[in-house]
């Protein structure tokens, strides 16, 4: 599963949980039972406004059972554990910082690459393609799965078609090669700039700044 | 950083190779790989980060305190305060109602991220090999209002693009079916992975062209 997936399962039920808590105090607490004349089950919780959230009684009401205690610090281990997990799944730089080249032919030589030199090999390559202006590239290695993030910023007009197909059979393919992966897929991220005058000021800010890898 | 894996745009190399042979022998037009081509989802990192710090630290504190509490130590007094709260105040209680509806917001705004694609601006153009790649809303304006930037008789162009269609208003002379053939012969360059629709129409602005005519004659 991608981190993507994994952040938005857990967004979804860390939303789904509030909002039904939010929705259970709002219906008891308007008395939208009464209101609409449902008639929830006897089990059904906070159905009065006279009620309070969370009573006493309801608090203690396992606090003498021998289960209780032990799923309650078992229960909030797993939640801290947990969220500890997704937190640093966040945080992680993702990938080594250098990568094994393959050296045929020279049987004792071991070679390793730096991450970053090899991003700026690419940067480099990719900002000597026609009409761009200003590249960015990333690696990203999730496990078992490396992918080329880019960020390109075009000269005014430029053919962001050509530029794709320049990419893939470039700087693309040269990294792939020379680090002899079977594949290296890449995502790109273009933006054009204008040359017309009439919007540039209002776009002067955003132009001075390094295209971002997301 | 990594959204990786099979979700992104572009992966597959077979499915680069067909959009590729596809695109040699029909350029304009884009059906049948429209819909290999997914749209892009955003990792939601920010949201994940701050949901999971707070759950972290109301988490970790509760369970540091039931621990504590279980080895004989007493009750702190936040913990203590917030049971008595909870168990004192009613359901129509106004700060419970206030509480209850922020949650609500809070919870439907989180399930709103964990469903919505996100990442609005980007346009995915169609994949060439193993590379994916999307374009900037902002950067089809601009490619746009540059090709119209030489034609004559346009006083004032606005663009307004949205996901689906380009919005087209023309102030002045020049001939807006012309002008949107410049147009969508500049769309067809871009490659776009589901072609965007292009309304161009003329707006009547005699303003500013009065005023020009004015000041040329004056």
């Amino acid at each position: 599963m991608t981190r993507t997936t994994v952040n938005r399962v857990l967004l979804g039920v860390v939303g789904l949980v509030l909002l039904a808590a939010g929705v259970l105090v709002l219906a008891g607490g308007l008395d939208l039972y009464r209101w609409l004349g449902a008639d929830p089950p006897s089990w059904w919780p906070l159905t009065s406004p006279d009620q309070p959230v969370v009573s006493a009684r309801s608090r203690t009401r396992w606090v003498d059972s021998t289960w209780w205690w032990p799923t309650v610090i078992g229960g909030l281990a797993v939640l801290v554990v947990g969220t500890a997990w997704w937190l640093a799944a966040q945080l992680r730089r993702s990938g080594s910082a250098s990568i094994a080249v393959p050296t045929p032919g020279a049987g004792g030589l071991r070679l390793r690459v730096r991450t970053r030199a090899l991003e700026e090999a690419l940067e480099t390559g990719t900002a000597t393609l026609p009409e761009v202006e200003r590249a960015g590239v990333r690696l990203v290695r999730a496990p078992g799965h490396p992918r080329l993030r880019g960020a390109v910023r075009l000269t005014p007009g430029g053919d962001p078609a050509a530029l794709v197909e320049h990419f893939d059979t470039g700087p693309r393919a040269d990294a792939r090669t020379s680090l002899g992966w079977p594949e290296l897929p890449a995502d790109l991220r273009i933006r054009v700039l204008q040359a017309a005058p009439a919007e540039s000021r209002r776009h002067r800010g955003r132009r001075r700044r390094h295209p971002r890898v997301e | 950083m990594s959204t990786g894996g099979e979700a992104a745009p572009g992966s597959e190399v077979g499915a680069g190779g067909e959009v590729e042979a596809g695109g040699e022998v029909t350029a304009p037009e884009a059906e049948p790989s429209s819909e290999q081509v997914r749209r892009l989802r955003a990792p939601r990192t920010t949201v994940a980060v701050l949901v999971a710090t707070v759950l972290l630290v109301g988490a970790g504190a509760l369970l540091y305190d039931v621990i504590s509490v279980r080895a004989g130590y007493p009750t702190r007094r936040w913990r203590a305060r917030i049971a008595d709260e909870l168990a004192t105040r009613h359901l129509d209680d106004l700060w419970v109602l206030v509480g209850a509806g922020a949650a609500v917001l809070l919870g439907g705004w989180l399930l709103w991220l964990a469903v919505a694609p996100g990442l609005g601006r980007w346009l995915p153009l169609r994949p060439h090999g193993d590379t994916g790649a999307a374009i900037d809303r902002a950067g089809i304006g601009h490619l746009l209002a540059d090709r119209a930037a030489g034609l004559p008789g346009i006083d004032d162009l606005r663009i307004r693009i949205s996901r689906r269609r380009v919005r087209v208003a023309l102030t002045g002379t020049a001939d807006p079916v012309s002008l949107q053939r410049q147009l969508r012969d500049e769309l067809a360059r871009v490659t776009l992975a589901r072609p965007l629709r292009l309304d161009v129409r003329t707006v009547p602005g005699a303003t500013p062209a009065a005023n020009r005519e004015a000041g040329v004659a004056g």
